[in-house]
C-alpha cells in the first residue's frame, strides 16, 4: 500500500471515528433522557387514601404485610392469595361516593368490600394481560359502607411464570380517585390503542408498497411485522382457566418474532444482504408457539420468558448496532432515526428486565410496549424520507432527461439542418453538372456553328437556322428548370408552342391530341433534366419530320395508359412523310444525321427510363415514347 | 396594303428598342404588314415620341439605356388609354412580361418571332386579343394558389381572377388551343381571347399609389 493510499485510509477512519463518537453520545444522552421522562411520567397517585397494611393469607399461613407485594410464582390458579385490610369511612354527610382503585397488579384481582365482590378484573380482557400495565376502579355502592372501619379483601390471581404483584391499594372518594385512575388509563390502556391504530395503518400502507413494489422484500416483511404487532394488540387473551384456543394464547407471546422481522427489514432496508444465519433470530419465537401448540399454558409463558424476552433484547441491540454501522458507514437520516428510536425501545428493555428481577424497585410498570412506538414513528419517518427521497430523485433524473431529450433535439435540428444543407448543395451541384452538360451539348454547338459560319462568310439561312436552333435550346433549357409539380402537361405545353412556332414557317400542322382527360399521370419525382430529355427526344423527332420526311401534318398524342400494373404515360409524333429507311438492327441507316438522332433519341430515353419505340415506312415515321411509371432519380445510363 | 383601324388611318406604332439590328428587324417586319412605324432607341426619346401623339401600339422593350420599359409603359397606360402596350422580350421569360402586364401591358412579343408573327400578334392585339404564353399562363396560375411562403417575382392581385379564367389559363398551360379549351369549358370559341384580355386587364395594377407599391415591390423603383 503507498503512503498516500495509507494516509487515506487513516483519514477516512479517523473521520468515521469523529461521526461515531458524536453519534454514541448521543445515544447516551438518549439513554439519560429516556430514564428521566419514565421517572417524570410514573403516575402519582392520591397518598392520602393510601390502604397498605393487609394481612396475607397464602399457602394456608397468614401474616402481614406492606403494599406493594409480591407473592410466590404460582401456576395454578386454586386457592389464590388473599389480602385482607380494612379502612375507614368517614360520611361526610355530602353522600359522596367512595371507590376502590388499584393502579397496579398481576395478574388478576377480585375486591371485595365487607363481604361483597365489587370488581373482578378478569371480566375486563385487557386488564389480563401483564404487558399492560391496566389499573381498576370499582365504586362501592353507598348501601355497602358503614361508618367507621370497613373490610376489604383482595384475592390475586397468579398465573406465572412471574411472581404475583399488588400495588398498593387506594380506597376513598370517587372525585379524588379518578384523576390518577384516568392518567394510567390514558397512558397504559388509551395510547397503546393509538400506537396499534398508527401500527395498523402503517400495516397497510406497507403492505400496499409491498404489493406495488415485490422487488423488494423490505416493505413485505415490516408489513409481517406491523401486522404481527396489531393482532397481538387487539386479540382478546384468554383468561384463565379457561381453556380457549391455544394459537391465540401463542400469538400474545409472538414479540421475539416480530423483533425478529424488524431486524430484517432494517438489513433489508439499509441495502444489505440479509445472511442466511440470521433465520436463527426466529428459532426462540417459533419454539415458543410450537410449545404452547403442544403442551398449552403455562409452558409458552414459561418460554416466552425465557427464550421470548432475551430474544426482544437481542434484536434490539442487534438493531442499535446496525443502526449504528450504518450511522457510521453512511449517515443518513433514515439510519440515525431508527437507531436513536432503538435506544429508546432497549433503555426501556433494559428497565422493565430490571423490573421483573425486582432489582429496580418500582411498581412493576412495564415500559417496552409503549417505547415502541418509538420505533415506530422510526420505521415511519424512514419510510417517509426514502419516499420523499426518491420521489426527488425522479423529479431531478426527470428533468435531467427533459434537458438531455432538449440537447438530443438541438442536436438532431443542428445535423439535420446541416444534412438539409449538403443535401441542397449536393442538389445545386448536381442540377449545375446537367445544366452545362446540356446547354454545352446544346447551345455552346450551336454557337459555335454561328462562329464558323460567319467566319467563313456564310449569310442567311443557314446562320439563321443555327441561331434560331440555340435560342429555342436556350428556352428548352430556361422553361425546364421551372418547377412544374410533376405535371408533364405543363412542359408539353411550352414545348408545342415553340414546336407551333418551329412548323408555321414550314407550313407544317401541328395535330395535338390529348387522348385522356387528364392527359398524362403525375410525376412528384419528376425532375428538370427528366424533362429535358424528354422535351429533346420530342423536338429531335419533330426536327426529323421537317428536315427529312417531307411531312405535311405532325400528329402529337398524349395519353394515360394502363395494361393493368398501374398508369404510365405515352406520347407519340407521327408525321405522313416519307420515312426512312432503318437498319437490321433497328438504327436508323443512311443519313448519318438522321442515324444520330436516333441514337440520341434512344439514350436519353434510357436516361430516364423511358422506353422508345421507332417505326418508320413510305408512309411515314411514329415514335412511341413510353414513360416510366416512376422516374429515375439517378442519371441511369451515364453520360 | 396599309392596315387600318376602324376610322381607317393608318395604324401608328411606337417601337422603343435600343440594340439596331432588332430594331430594324421588328421595324421590316411591320412596316412590310402596313403599319407606321416610328422608333425610339431610349425612354427620353419614346418620351419625345409620345408627346407628339398617342401611337394606336406601343412596343418596347424593358431595359433602356435610360430607364425601364416598365415606366413608360405606366406613363402610356395613364395618358393614353386607347394604347396597345406590348412588350418586346428576348426569352419570353415571365417575370419581365408579368411585370410589364402589372403596369398597363396587354401583351408580349418575341424578338426573334418569324416576320409574319410579329405581324399577326400585332394586328390581334389591335383586334383585342392578348396572346399569351403557356409558361405565363402557369406564372399567372401558380400565383392564384396560395401557398405559405410566396414564390419570388412580381406580385400579383390574382384575387380578382374568376374560376373560369384560371380554367382557361390551365388549358393554355398543358398546351391546349383556345378552340379546346373552349371544347372542355363549352365556350364559343371566341370569348377565349376575350377571357384573356379580361385576365390582363384584371392583373393590371390601377391606382398610381398601388402602382406606386407594386413598383417599389417589384424593386423597379427606389424609395
Amino acid at each position: 500500500m503507498s503512503e498516500i493510499a495509507a494516509k487515506a485510509v487513516t483519514t477516512r477512519q479517523k473521520q468515521r471515528l469523529a461521526r461515531i463518537v458524536p453519534y454514541l453520545l448521543l445515544q447516551a444522552l438518549i439513554v439519560i433522557a429516556s430514564l428521566l421522562g419514565l421517572r417524570l411520567l410514573e403516575p402519582r397517585d392520591p397518598d392520602d387514601f393510601a390502604v397498605s397494611e393487609f394481612s396475607l393469607r397464602e399457602a394456608g399461613t397468614t401474616r402481614p404485610v406492606t403494599l406493594p407485594d409480591f407473592t410466590a410464582s404460582r401456576y395454578s390458579l386454586a386457592d389464590p392469595p388473599l389480602y385482607s385490610g380494612s379502612f375507614v369511612f368517614r360520611a361526610d354527610g355530602a353522600g359522596t361516593t367512595w371507590s376502590v382503585f388499584l393502579p397496579r397488579f398481576s395478574n388478576g384481582v377480585e375486591v371485595a368490600i365487607n363481604g361483597v365482590t365489587i370488581l373482578d378484573s378478569r371480566r375486563d380482557p385487557t386488564a389480563n394481560r401483564p404487558d399492560r400495565n391496566t389499573p381498576e376502579i370499582a365504586m362501592i355502592p353507598a348501601s355497602l359502607l358503614r361508618k367507621g372501619s370497613n373490610d376489604i379483601s383482595v384475592r390475586l390471581f397468579v398465573w406465572g411464570p412471574l411472581r404475583g404483584f399488588l400495588d398498593t391499594v387506594y380506597v376513598g372518594p370517587d372525585a379524588a380517585l379518578r384523576p390518577a385512575f384516568e392518567t394510567r388509563t390514558l397512558l397504559f390502556v388509551t395510547l397503546p390503542v393509538v400506537f396499534s391504530a398508527w401500527q395498523s395503518i402503517l400495516a397497510v400502507i406497507l403492505a400496499i408498497m409491498w404489493l406495488m413494489r415485490r422487488h423488494e422484500p423490505v416493505y413485505g416483511v415490516l408489513a409481517a411485522a406491523m401486522v404481527l404487532g396489531v393482532v397481538q394488540a387487539f386479540i382478546t387473551p384468554p383468561v384463565p382457566p379457561a381453556a380457549s384456543s391455544r394459537l391465540v394464547g401463542v400469538l400474545l407471546s409472538s414479540a421475539p418474532i416480530e423483533s425478529a422481522l424488524i431486524v430484517a427489514s432494517a438489513v433489508l432496508f439499509l441495502g444489505w444482504r440479509w445472511p442466511r444465519y440470521g433465520v436463527l433470530l426466529f428459532v426462540p419465537g417459533l419454539i415458543v408457539i410450537a410449545g404452547g401448540l403442544i403442551a398449552g399454558p403455562p409452558l409458552p409463558r414459561i418460554l416466552f420468558l425465557l427464550l421470548g424476552i432475551p430474544t426482544v433484547g437481542f434484536c434490539l441491540v442487534l438493531m442499535a448496532g446496525i443502526a449504528a454501522y450504518a450511522v457510521f458507514r453512511r449517515q443518513d437520516v433514515a439510519s440515525f432515526a431508527l437507531g436513536c428510536a432503538a435506544t429508546v425501545v432497549l433503555t426501556c428493555w433494559v428497565h422493565d428486565i430490571l423490573s421483573v428481577f425486582e432489582i429496580m424497585p418500582n411498581e412493576r410498570t412495564f415500559v417496552s410496549r409503549l417505547s415502541y412506538s418509538a420505533l415506530l414513528i422510526a420505521i415511519g419517518a424512514g419510510l417517509t424520507w426514502r419516499f420523499a427521497r426518491a420521489l426527488n430523485q425522479v423529479d431531478s433524473f426527470a428533468g435531467q432527461l427533459v434537458a438531455r431529450v432538449r440537447e438530443a433535439e438541438e442536436r438532431l435540428k443542428a445535423s439535420f439542418a446541416r444534412e438539409e444543407a449538403r443535401a441542397r448543395a449536393a442538389a445545386l451541384a448536381n442540377e449545375r453538372t446537367r445544366l452545362m452538360r446540356d446547354l454545352h451539348d446544346g447551345l455552346g454547338g450551336q454557337l459555335i456553328s454561328i462562329v464558323a459560319l460567319s467566319e467563313r462568310g456564310h449569310e442567311g439561312a443557314t446562320i439563321t437556322d443555327a441561331a434560331r436552333a440555340a435560342l429555342k435550346d436556350l428556352r428548352l433549357v430556361i422553361d425546364s428548370m421551372d418547377d412544374i409539380g410533376g405535371d408533364l402537361m405543363l412542359a408539353l405545353g411550352s414545348w408545342r408552342e415553340r414546336a407551333v412556332m418551329q412548323l408555321r414557317p414550314h407550313d407544317i400542322a401541328l395535330d395535338w391530341r390529348v387522348a385522356t382527360p387528364q392527359g398524362l399521370p403525375l410525376h412528384p419525382e419528376l425532375r428538370p433534366w427528366h424533362v429535358i430529355q424528354i422535351v429533346r427526344i420530342l423536338d429531335e423527332a419533330v426536327t426529323n419530320a421537317v428536315k427529312h420526311a417531307d411531312a405535311r401534318h405532325i400528329t402529337v398524342t398524349v395519353e394515360t395508359r394502363n395494361d393493368g400494373q398501374g398508369p404510365y404515360g405515352a406520347i407519340s409524333v407521327a408525321d405522313d412523310g416519307r420515312g426512312f429507311a432503318l437498319g437490321e438492327d433497328g438504327e436508323a441507316a443512311g443519313a448519318s444525321q438522321t442515324a444520330r438522332g436516333v441514337r440520341n433519341m434512344r439514350s436519353r430515353a434510357r436516361r430516364c427510363g423511358a422506353v422508345l419505340e421507332l417505326s418508320t415506312d413510305e408512309s411515314g415515321t411514329r415514335v412511341r415514347l413510353q414513360l416510366p411509371q416512376i422516374f429515375p432519380d439517378s442519371d441511369a445510363a451515364g453520360g | 396594303m396599309t392596315d387600318q383601324d376602324e376610322t381607317g388611318e393608318a395604324i401608328t406604332i411606337l417601337l422603343v428598342e435600343d440594340d439596331a439590328p432588332t430594331c430594324w428587324r421588328l421595324q421590316d417586319a411591320l412596316t412590310k404588314a402596313g403599319y407606321e412605324v416610328r422608333t425610339a432607341g431610349t425612354l427620353g426619346e419614346a418620351r419625345s415620341g409620345l408627346a407628339a401623339g398617342a401611337p394606336r401600339v406601343l412596343l418596347t422593350d424593358l431595359r433602356l439605356p435610360d430607364g425601364h420599359g416598365v415606366e413608360l409603359i405606366r406613363e402610356t397606360r395613364q395618358r393614353f388609354p386607347n394604347t396597345e402596350i406590348m412588350v418586346i422580350s428576348a426569352l419570353g421569360d415571365e417575370e419581365s412580361v408579368i411585370s410589364a402586364i402589372t403596369v398597363g401591358a396587354t401583351g408580349y412579343l418575341l424578338k426573334d418571332a418569324f416576320p409574319t408573327d410579329i405581324a399577326t400578334t400585332v394586328r390581334d392585339l389591335v383586334a383585342g386579343h392578348s396572346p399569351i404564353s403557356a409558361s405565363i399562363a402557369r406564372f399567372i396560375v401558380r400565383r392564384t394558389q396560395n401557398s405559405a411562403e410566396p414564390p419570388p417575382g412580381p406580385a400579383l392581385n390574382t384575387a380578382k381572377l374568376t374560376p373560369r379564367e384560371i380554367d382557361i389559363l390551365w388549358g393554355i398551360a398543358k398546351g391546349f388551343s383556345y378552340a379546346e379549351i373552349a371544347g372542355h369549358l363549352g365556350l364559343s370559341r371566341q370569348t377565349v381571347p376575350g377571357h384573356i384580355k379580361n385576365i390582363y386587364r384584371k392583373l393590371e395594377v390601377h391606382t398610381r399609389s398601388e402602382a406606386v407599391f407594386e413598383a417599389v415591390q417589384q424593386g423597379l423603383i427606389k424609395l
